[in-house]
């Protein structure tokens, strides 16, 4: 196929019968290689235009001062270096760090834990338990804001209520509305989001581990612990890996929810970077900061991807 | 090193029973087959025994325990699977110790029992691979590695050559009836193949539908077969069966089927059997292939031991030749054997009809030809057509 195309002789007419006739004697047999990129072609033009060419504009006018509507001026790496000297842009980004924790650290561990249960009993009606448990992954995030926004509400909410019906009264405060305990109390909407996509993860990757490992494993003498850590842990790498890289980006551009339940407060208490986006775009007027953050972001949630399934491929 | 025994061992999954009464007494140092054809209980029996199941009636025994409820790990049992069971993650040296591990031995005589089971094995230059770098023979003999490292009571084998082709199985068969005999160790191996059973086990236990049909040895079970199904389980090709009826002949019986008619024999030169009370009335009768020979080779076989039969089929295999041709009716009752290969009952039953047997490599008989079989009277057996119990 390459000497074919390289070699072409003067006239067009020989070329191409020559480089067919070549292609029949030598070339591996099938189409040539480059009709593939004919085949992807329309794909390609769709996500060329849709998401390369807007990632491209978004990193060219992250270099620039632009307001959305007047014309932009040239800064450079300004942007750049005033996100890395911002308190409060980087604070955003210590928030998406934690709410990790509760996205993606929390919920596969609660998914594996659930797994490993499952591994070692027979449960009766496992489908339904699996629908149940996954069905915060069907509601939308809007009707998941106003759910927890009601259970969290302040004097009357539910989670009030009862901490006060248990004497727990001391406790009771306005959850989104508290400087220390809106970030967390956002995290754990997410973990139950998220946990239940872990679980059926798991469980599906439970079922694919031979049982006579287990029963190796009980012969060997190994109990609960060991057997989870030399059976269920190690065969369940892939799965950890594509949960772990599901969640993480969830979190890491988690917009959403925060919208919906606090709009980044009390003060930026739960500002996040994608929150901040929209926020610095829309609200301040300052497309090129708002690109900038887009853009860390963009490379942040990147490089743990990555990191992620290099740890997964090095161990397997 | 200990005996084993099963004391009316049953096991219900759900409605279902899986094994019904099974005694069993094996003894210290012995290595016990069980076999049958799938769903026949031998792999529920030896997960009764390993305290991967729990037992619904009866009790068993390791040595002088009894383990009825005690967990896997407490019954001093290793266990060879048919996939191998090896830890995918672990290198073959991890894999080894794991069970040692386990039990808190010693670190420093966790490497030394591990490099011994590996010398045992040839595993010395594996031991820093992982279970997906070896191939199949390899990854066979780590498993036994890892059952024989911790030295335990009994070994537990469960199907462990089904994954092997034909001639590393038959190696690995010879490997393993050498380290048994080697250690000592109380062996229980499972397998539906009859031939694996015959050659390993010094006693063989042969299950069908949960129940124990005869613990014999080999010779046992090929010379007195309990009933029908271990006749036809045991020996390949398998016993050729048909329906007869037993009539009186002169001061003998003889026994007719399909257009033949071959003598038994006086009553006195058959001293253990019950086929007098069967004289006159339908029963089933079992040929053993190899029990017959082409009368042109066997001279001075009497004329009412032998049979004449047109050759439909001639295989010649070079030590043998099987000659296949039209026997007797097929049992009508097929519930009473089983084909090992496990063919369905209109299978089985239409290939009943056919009879083989194993000539001599000289015989000349050829297909169309109408040859005539001689019949050593003394290979044949007699089973009753209701129960299928042996009665000669």
């Amino acid at each position: 196929m390459v000497r074919s195309t390289a070699s072409a002789p003067a006239t067009v007419r020989t070329t191409w019968s020559a480089a067919r006739a070549r292609t029949r004697a030598d070339a591996a047999p099938g189409e040539r290689r480059s009709a593939a990129y004919l085949y992807i072609l329309p794909a390609l033009a769709f996500y060329g235009l849709f998401v390369l060419a807007p990632f491209g504009h978004s990193i060219a006018l992250s270099f620039f001062d632009y307001d959305g509507i007047s014309p932009g001026s040239w800064i450079g790496l300004a942007n750049y270096k005033e996100l890395l000297a911002d308190s409060q842009t980087r604070g955003a980004f210590v928030h998406a760090l934690v709410l990790v924790v509760f996205y993606a650290a929390l919920p596969v561990a609660i998914g594996l834990l659930l797994a490993a249960s499952l591994s070692r009993t027979r449960v009766r009606g496992l489908a339904w338990f699996r629908t149940v448990l996954f069905l915060p992954q069907i509601i939308p995030l809007v009707v998941v804001a106003v759910i927890w926004r009601y259970i969290y509400a302040p004097g009357e909410g539910p989670l009030n209520e009862a901490l006060r019906a248990t004497g727990l009264s001391g406790l009771a405060r306005p959850w989104l509305g508290d400087f220390s305990w809106a970030l967390p109390a956002v995290g754990i909407v997410g973990t139950w989001v998220q946990y239940g996509l872990c679980m059926v993860l798991f469980i599906a990757g439970v079922q694919k581990i031979p049982t006579s490992l287990y029963d190796a494993a009980r012969v060997d003498g190994a109990g609960a612990l060991n057997e989870f850590l030399a059976v269920t842990l190690p065969n369940l790498r892939n799965e950890i890996a594509v949960a772990l890289t599901l969640t993480i980006i969830a979190s890491l551009r988690n917009f959403d929810l925060i919208y919906l339940t606090t709009q980044g407060g009390p003060g930026n208490a739960t500002s996040v970077p994608a929150f901040e986006v929209y926020n610095q775009a829309f609200e301040v007027g300052r497309v090129g900061f708002a690109s900038a953050i887009g853009v860390t972001l963009a490379l942040i949630i990147f490089a743990i991807t990555i990191g992620v399934n290099r740890i997964a491929e090095a161990r397997s | 090193m200990a005996t084993v025994r099963f004391e009316g061992a049953g096991k219900r999954f759900g409605g279902v029973d899986a094994l019904v009464d099974l005694h069993l007494d094996i003894e210290d140092g012995e290595l016990a087959v069980l076999v049958g054809p799938s769903g026949s209980g031998k792999t529920t029996a030896l997960r009764l025994l390993a305290g991967l199941e729990s037992i619904t009636s009866g009790h068993v025994w390791i040595g002088d325990k009894q383990v009825d409820a005690l967990p896997p790990r407490d019954r001093d049992i290793a266990m060879v699977f048919q996939d191998y069971a090896l830890y995918p993650q672990m290198t073959v040296y991890k894999n080894l110790a794991f069970g040692l591990r386990m039990r808190k031995v010693a670190p420093g005589d966790i490497d030394g029992q591990v490099l011994t089971a590996a010398k045992t094995l040839g595993l010395e230059d594996l031991l820093e691979r992982r279970p997906r770098e070896l191939s199949g023979g390899q990854r066979q003999r780590v498993a036994l590695g890892r059952a024989l490292v911790r030295q335990p009571q009994v070994f537990l084998m469960d199907e462990p050559l089904s994954n092997l082709d034909a001639k590393l199985r038959t190696q690995t068969r010879v490997e393993i009836a050498r380290i048994q005999r080697e250690f000592g160790i109380t062996t229980v191996y499972v397998t539906h193949d009859q031939i694996e059973a015959m050659t390993l086990g010094r006693r063989v236990a042969v299950m069908r539908d949960g129940r124990l049909q005869q613990f014999d040895s080999p010779k046992g079970l090929y010379d007195r077969p309990a009933n029908l199904f271990v006749a036809s389980f045991i020996g390949s090709p398998a016993m050729n069966i048909t329906e007869g009826s037993l009539e009186h002949a002169g001061d003998g019986l003889a026994i007719a089927f399909g257009d033949h008619r071959l003598a038994v024999g006086r009553p006195e030169s058959r001293p253990d059997d019950g086929i007098g009370a069967y004289a006159g009335r339908k029963v089933l009768l079992g040929i053993r292939p190899e029990a017959m020979a082409d009368a042109s080779l066997a001279l001075g076989t009497p004329e009412d031991r032998r049979m004449t039969v047109r050759v439909e089929l001639r295989e010649d295999v070079g030590s043998d030749v099987y000659a296949y041709f039209e026997g007797g009716p097929p049992v009508s009752n097929p519930g009473l054997a089983e084909s090992p290969t496990g063919d369905d009952d209109e299978a089985g039953g239409n290939r009943r009809r056919t009879f083989v047997a194993r000539l001599s490599p000289q015989s000349k008989a050829r297909e169309g030809d109408a040859i005539q079989i001689a019949i050593n009277d003394r290979a044949l057996f007699f089973f009753d057509p209701d129960t299928g119990v042996r009665i000669g």
